[in-house]
């Protein structure tokens, strides 16, 4: 009877886990996105050997469907904008006004990854396993942005890998807390395999609920980096579907929205 | 109702009407820029080394504004240059309106820098903003007069654009070859990896262009691109000499002539690694630029014209080869064309880039080298360009034949 069952039981396991884990994504995602359409004002500052190297501004609109603009605001940036859909990029840059289509390695490029900017979720992106259950890892001692919870809490370790082209990261090891399923930290690798970035996710109450406002990156390729992304406000928006059109980027109306 | 009275109305009614936050931005800039001469060029005569400002200084206040759909751009601008006085300008780059009448469809007026196509050394389907690629340290871009509808869908976007409106025919030896009035249509559609684009401009001058452009996606780190554009007639500047048969003209005799229909095209390639370096690699063909008959013919006419040294006088040679050596001024000296570039973003806004521009035609060559330096608001750029190859190329007979430069920009807010 067992020997019957077997096979049908070595299907039914992984596609049980991979619901989970789809899950568990969907709830860590509520924890960054309040909505499926938002807008987001955005503060980035750049540290070099923890000094302030750079700050920027950036304003996300993000749609259903893997949909983001990004406009950039800060002086030097003003006029820069990038759309992604889906595993798609375009970059408009104000000098000369004409969208170009950009791979997903050009997307890469920059101070701060357009695609750390814009990606506020996992669940579309990837897929794969619960690993085991840890003691949420703590954060270095010396970074100021991140604090250290008074107790130790129980963290959910996923590997997961890219589901669809055109991600930012091939794959990512997230932890997320066993109880709430916020998002504590998640290890970042590009497409060779080696770790790119360690992302350190803050939450604190708004309107009454825990959302992440404070994203800090550590750049493993450039040891001397960090970079803190402050999400100063995240507001639920649906901006025209025209806008997410890439040759619509030479258009200039949304301010109004 | 004259474009001067519409713009300040137009504004005044549309800052009055409405609520929607306004973005300032300013920006100083100081280009400074040396060139050196080419004493091996038939075409440097005194004449000629006098029209070069061996050092000049390009000094700019920029100033943008966007409210809602309203965009300004303007510029304030000292040129110095050794041998002459400053001189100031006021430059206003973009002044136009983006409005929306319904979902997916809009409409703007104004002057606006409307830039269509695709390639990077050179793009065909560029027919409205037909800025020049390959100049160095060049000023923001000047947007042109407009009266357009766009309309929008899922994946496909159509503008249809009435440019420079008013202005005819225009004078085509005043203005450079491009201020004519135009009917253009320009079509894309978002197909999956590829962008396609399709461009139609109606104008008495060139009649009748029509091309296609595509890119594609090959994957995360490849893509390809190609443009091709057919003109039914088109334009290029030539010695009159060279059909009159004479050696020397008492007026310019370079003049714009059009020289029926042709093509011009565009193929390229691009690799971007993980690494954060690219490479490039583009050919084109441009049908206004000179073949290598026509440099021949030209250069076989400045021999004929220095030989006359001691016979003509000197003053009239000289500028008769000044006037020839505006040749040199075409975006693209050679029909046929390749383009190799290398550059490396190390993530952190440094951006060094080498680019080598071959025209496989007669062998010449201009290397160009480079690095932006990006911080918080400042901006330093660094470059050089030499121009070189066989001797009896058209780019080793520039008469320019080195050009350093460098900027630095401060975006104050």
């Amino acid at each position: 009877m067992f020997e019957r069952l077997l096979p049908l039981l070595l299907l039914v396991a992984p596609v049980h886990a991979a619901e989970s884990v789809a899950a568990l994504l969907k709830a860590a995602d509520a924890f960054r996105l309040p909505a499926e359409s938002v807008r987001v004002e955005t503060h980035v500052e750049l540290y070099k050997n923890d000094a302030l190297d750079k700050e920027r501004l950036y304003t996300v609109y993000v749609k259903p469907g893997r949909r983001s603009l990004v406009l950039m605001k800060s002086p030097s940036e003003a006029g820069q904008k990038v759309l992604m859909l889906a595993d798609q990029f375009w970059l408009l840059m104000p000098q000369s006004q004409r969208p170009i289509r950009i791979t997903a390695s050009q997307k890469l490029l920059g101070e701060a990854s357009t695609g750390d900017i814009a990606t506020m979720t996992w669940s579309d992106d990837y897929n794969g396993v619960v690993k085991d259950e840890v003691d949420c890892p703590s954060p270095p001692a010396d970074l100021a942005d991140v604090p250290t919870p008074a107790t130790t809490h129980r963290c959910l370790h996923l590997d997961l890998a890219q589901a669809r082209n055109g991600v930012t990261y091939a794959r990512v090891e997230l932890y997320l807390d066993a109880a709430s399923k916020a998002p504590i930290k998640a290890d970042l690798y590009v497409g060779s395999g080696k770790r790119a970035k360690e992302a350190w996710y803050v939450a604190r109450p708004v309107n009454g609920q825990p959302r992440i406002m404070t994203m800090v990156l550590l750049d493993d390729i450039r040891p001397n980096r960090r970079t803190v992304i402050h999400y100063r406000s995240i507001v639920a928006k649906v901006a025209p579907d025209e806008f997410f059109n890439p040759a619509a980027l030479v258009r200039n109306p949304l301010t109004d929205w | 109702m004259s474009p001067r009275l519409t713009f300040p109305a137009l504004l005044a009614l549309l800052l009055s009407g409405t609520a929607a936050a306004v973005e300032i931005h300013a920006a100083i800039s100081v280009a400074p820029e040396y060139r050196a001469r080419n004493d091996a060029s038939s075409y440097l005569t005194d004449a000629t080394a006098a029209e070069i400002a061996t050092r000049s200084s390009r000094q700019d206040i920029e100033l943008r504004l966007q409210q809602g759909g309203l965009n300004a751009q303007g510029t304030l601008r000292q040129q110095v240059a050794n041998g002459s006085s400053p001189e100031y300008h006021g430059v206003a780059n973009q002044f136009y309106y983006d409005g929306r009448i319904a979902d997916g469809l809009g409409w703007t007026v104004g002057k606006k820098v409307l830039s269509w196509g695709v390639g990077f050394g050179f793009k065909p389907l560029d027919v409205v903003q037909r800025e020049d690629r390959r100049s160095v340290n060049a000023p923001p871009l000047v947007g042109v007069p407009l009266l357009a509808l766009e309309r929008f869908t899922g994946s496909d976007a159509w503008t249809i654009a009435w440019t420079r409106p008013g202005q005819g025919d225009g004078d085509i030896n005043n203005d450079g070859g491009e201020r004519d009035s135009a009917l253009a249509l320009h079509w894309y559609r978002l197909a999956g990896d590829n962008d396609v684009h399709g461009v139609l401009r109606v104008s008495p001058r060139r009649r009748l262009e029509a091309g296609f452009g595509a890119t594609r996606i090959l994957g995360d780190e490849w893509a390809i691109h190609g443009a091709a554009l057919y003109q039914r007639r088109g334009w290029r500047r030539t010695n009159a000499l060279l059909d009159d048969g004479g050696a020397l003209a008492a007026t310019d005799p370079m003049m714009y002539a059009a020289h029926g229909g042709g093509v011009k095209s565009v193929a390229g390639v691009q690799w971007t690694g993980e690494s954060g370096i690219s490479l490039l690699a583009e050919a084109w063909y441009d049908a206004d630029a000179y073949r290598e008959g026509d440099w021949r013919a030209l250069d076989a006419l400045t021999a004929q014209q220095l030989a006359l040294r001691g016979v003509a006088p000197a003053a009239a040679i000289d500028g008769n080869i000044a006037w020839s050596s505006q040749a040199f001024l075409a975006s693209n000296l050679l029909r046929k064309n390749v383009l190799l570039r290398l550059a490396y973003d190390d993530r952190d806004g440094f951006k060094p880039y080498g680019e080598l521009l071959v025209t496989p035609g007669d062998g010449g060559r201009v290397l160009t080298l480079g690095a932006v330096w990006e911080g918080d608001r400042q901006r330093y750029t660094l470059g050089a360009r030499q121009v070189g190859g066989a001797a009896d190329s058209a780019y080793a007979q520039a008469p320019i034949k080195r050009v350093i430069w460098a900027e630095w920009r401060l975006a104050v807010f």
